[in-house]
């Protein structure tokens, strides 16, 4: 039995060889391989994250390629994860305690209560991003509308450009960035909200001749955004206004989930006024509505927000904790809070990872005790190490 | 005469055959004469080398002859009291103890007591005998009056009289009988013997600033500012009495006092309290009874801001709101 199992691996690994070689030569490598044949003791089979429970804890599940694709399309994987994906053929997410903590939260809510806010936090590197891909991925299966910002500091640290707002005096725009951020809520959303058909409460007017009449669908206002860049913020203040609407309505459940959510709250932004002033991060136009969906005064919901370091700017980044991440102004806007730690691997799951890695033959050289060394130069961190066998 | 007797000798013109003669004769005249060279006052013969005569003996120092210590002549029921009255470093004379102390080479007993300088350097309580410390109660007991009734516990006279008053009194054998130290007074007192409320509280503490110590609840005032004992003791207790009083005055200004302002974080007056109160009445009917924040959860709150995070006031915060928000 077990020598046919043996046979079985060897013969299931050469056709993870051939299919990856197929896919080399191939031009669009679109469809990845259907691997749940190759079952070893650090990979899952179910790749349906609701179904995730204690018994898949530090095994590996496959996030098939057109959901992927859709859901993490326009971001939300950390760019070096994004590479490794690429590189192993496979996008497999660990399935890790803070993740099925929150799935099972996530499960358990009430949602004709206030929407619960969940603030992941935890040293660099630990898995916070990966931890709320998870979830989102949960979400996207269970009919959620996904209101993901992949990661915010990139609004206040490097926007594409940044222009004065139209109606309000002193604000201002990004709307590349709003533009491309509704291009990546309609990728998340697209088949949902054909479905649901959500129309908008009441008419938007853009301009003197463009405008959006009460009762068109959102896809409409949103693919009028993505048209019309100019309008791109006030778009998605209009799109986020209209979905806290509809799911007190109870016609739609909203998952928000926003990466780096302290860069609200920096004091300064990178952003630089008509008169060559920093200006905060308030006095953009794309604070306020994220703001706004991340209050607690709407139901039939779900928030997760992570809270990081390096969304900070030198000088403000000390600690890792919610509190000292949010700011006064921050956490009275959020609390109350579930604050849920993302750790660093426990020694199970850093053992899985090792083990995945020897399977994706990424790691070669295997000499005595490589794997206590990596474990001690890595502290166990995850992205210290995936740096530490990472390419040349 | 006998110089005028050589000086004539010299003087004859000299004859070869008799220089022999002459100078034998020189030879022994100096013998002979040399005490009564010293004693002419009118002629003295200077002398380059050094004669050892001329050395003055060195005076012998006169010692009385060493008495035996008087430790011998002891009686065995002396009265010590008087032997010993007061503090003084060791005498070895005086003490009838066969003692030791220093350090010598190895397998050596120790160093005597006599012209021991260990035991002089140590203090001793030789004057602080039990018979010595009876006998002087004994005296002073006539000064004592009885111990007051109703004062029998450390906690029965601290109820009573719990401001403690610490003056000191010096005594030298100067012209002066002042001390400029002896004006110092201070008193102290436990804080919880006080009574206020939480705005008092608080006045009072930024009031007397660095005079009061968080750890043991003390607070001491000390007054030397005046330059009698009798004057500074009135102004501490007047200091005190202001301070109380003070305290428990609110001024208008104070209701100015921002959220900036304050000293510790309080669930009541910050935002978390609306937010919480938000979630909890949420779709609650008109005229429902507010439902508010449990205590637990305000506590929790406060000891994350006011103590500052750590991994233990984070868990403990999200264990009340998940309690609060009714999450698994």
């Amino acid at each position: 039995m077990k020598m046919i199992r043996n046979r079985f691996g060897s013969l299931s690994r050469v056709s993870v060889q051939l299919q990856r070689h197929v896919q080399q030569m191939s031009t669009n490598a679109a469809v990845a391989p259907a691997e749940g044949t190759t079952i070893n003791e650090f990979r899952t089979a179910v790749s349906n994250p609701g179904e995730h429970s204690a018994v898949q804890v530090a095994k590996f599940y496959t996030i098939p390629a057109e959901q992927k694709k859709q859901i993490f399309g326009g971001g939300g994987l950390p760019k070096q994860y994004e590479q490794q994906i690429k590189t192993f053929t496979e996008a497999c997410l660990m399935v890790r305690n803070p993740a099925l903590e929150l799935l099972q939260y996530i499960k358990d809510t009430d949602l004709t209560k206030p929407v619960v806010r969940y603030v992941l936090y935890g040293e660099n590197g630990t898995g916070k991003t990966l931890t709320m891909a998870h979830v989102l991925h949960y979400g996207a299966l269970n009919d959620y509308v996904l209101v993901h910002v992949p990661w915010a500091p990139n609004w206040m640290k490097r926007p594409k450009e940044a222009s004065n707002a139209a109606g309000q005096e002193g604000m201002i725009d990004l709307p590349f960035d709003a533009a491309a951020w509704l291009v990546h809520f309609k990728t998340q959303n697209s088949q949902l909200l054909q479905r649901l058909q959500l129309k908008t409460s009441k008419e938007y007017v853009w301009s003197k001749r463009e405008s959006t009449p009460a009762g068109s669908t959102l896809i409409e206002l949103v693919e009028h955004g993505i048209a019309r860049i100019k309008y791109a913020s006030e778009t998605t203040a209009a799109l986020i206004a209209e979905l806290k609407q509809l799911s007190t309505a109870g016609q739609c459940k909203v998952m928000v989930a926003i990466d780096g959510f302290n860069a609200f709250f920096h004091p300064v932004t990178r952003i630089f006024s008509d008169n060559k002033q920093r200006v905060t991060p308030d006095q953009v136009t794309l604070t306020q509505p994220f703001l706004d969906i991340t209050n607690y005064d709407w139901p039939n919901g779900v928030c997760i927000l992570s809270v990081d370091k390096i969304a900070m700017t030198e000088g403000h980044m000390d600690s890792y904790m919610p509190r000292y991440l949010l700011g006064q102004e921050g956490f009275e806007h959020l609390d109350p809070f579930v604050p849920i730690h993302v750790d660093n691997y426990t020694d199970k799951e850093f053992h899985s990872y090792i083990s995945y890695y020897l399977d994706r033959h990424w790691i070669n050289k295997t000499p005595q005790g490589f794997e206590e060394q990596l474990k001690f130069m890595s502290n166990k961190n995850p992205y210290a190490l995936m740096q530490l066998v990472r390419a040349l | 005469m006998s110089a005028g007797l050589t000086r004539l000798w010299e003087r004859l013109p000299l004859k070869k055959q008799a220089a022999q003669s002459s100078i034998r004769v020189f030879s022994n005249q100096e013998q002979q004469q040399q005490p009564e060279v010293e004693d002419d006052e009118e002629f003295r013969v200077l002398s380059l080398r050094t004669v050892k005569q001329q050395f003055q003996r060195r005076q012998q120092v006169r010692r009385d002859p060493i008495t035996p210590p008087r430790t011998g002549r002891m009686a065995v029921d002396q009265d010590w009291t008087a032997v010993w009255p007061g503090p003084r470093s060791f005498h070895p004379a005086s003490v009838p103890l066969p003692l030791r102390q220093g350090f010598t080479e190895r397998g050596a007993a120790a160093p005597s007591k006599f012209a021991n300088a260990e035991l002089m350097k140590i203090p001793n309580f030789l004057h602080l005998t039990p018979p010595a410390i009876r006998q002087q109660c004994e005296v002073i007991k006539r000064f004592c009056t009885p111990w007051p009734k109703g004062l029998e516990t450390e906690a029965k006279w601290q109820r009573h009289f719990p401001v403690e008053v610490t003056t000191t009194d010096f005594c030298h054998s100067l012209p002066t009988i002042r001390n400029p130290e002896a004006r110092r007074v201070t008193i102290s007192l436990k804080l919880s013997d006080l009574k206020f409320d939480s705005h008092a509280r608080d006045k009072f503490l930024r009031l007397v600033g660095d005079r009061y110590n968080k750890d043991t609840d003390i607070l001491t005032f000390v007054t030397d500012r005046c330059p009698q004992k009798k004057q500074n003791y009135d102004y501490a207790l007047y200091l005190l009495t202001a301070c109380y009083h003070e305290s428990f005055v609110t001024e208008p200004w104070e209701a100015t006092k921002s959220e900036a302002d304050m000293e510790v974080y309080l669930f009541e007056r910050n935002q978390s309290k609306l937010s919480a109160e938000g979630i909890l009445n949420w779709n609650a009917k008109e005229g429902a009874p507010k439902v508010a924040p449990s205590k637990s959860y305000a506590n929790c709150v406060e000891q994350l801001i006011n103590e500052g995070e750590n991994e233990y006031n984070l868990g403990k915060y999200k264990e009340e709101v998940k309690k609060m928000l009714n999450i698994a």
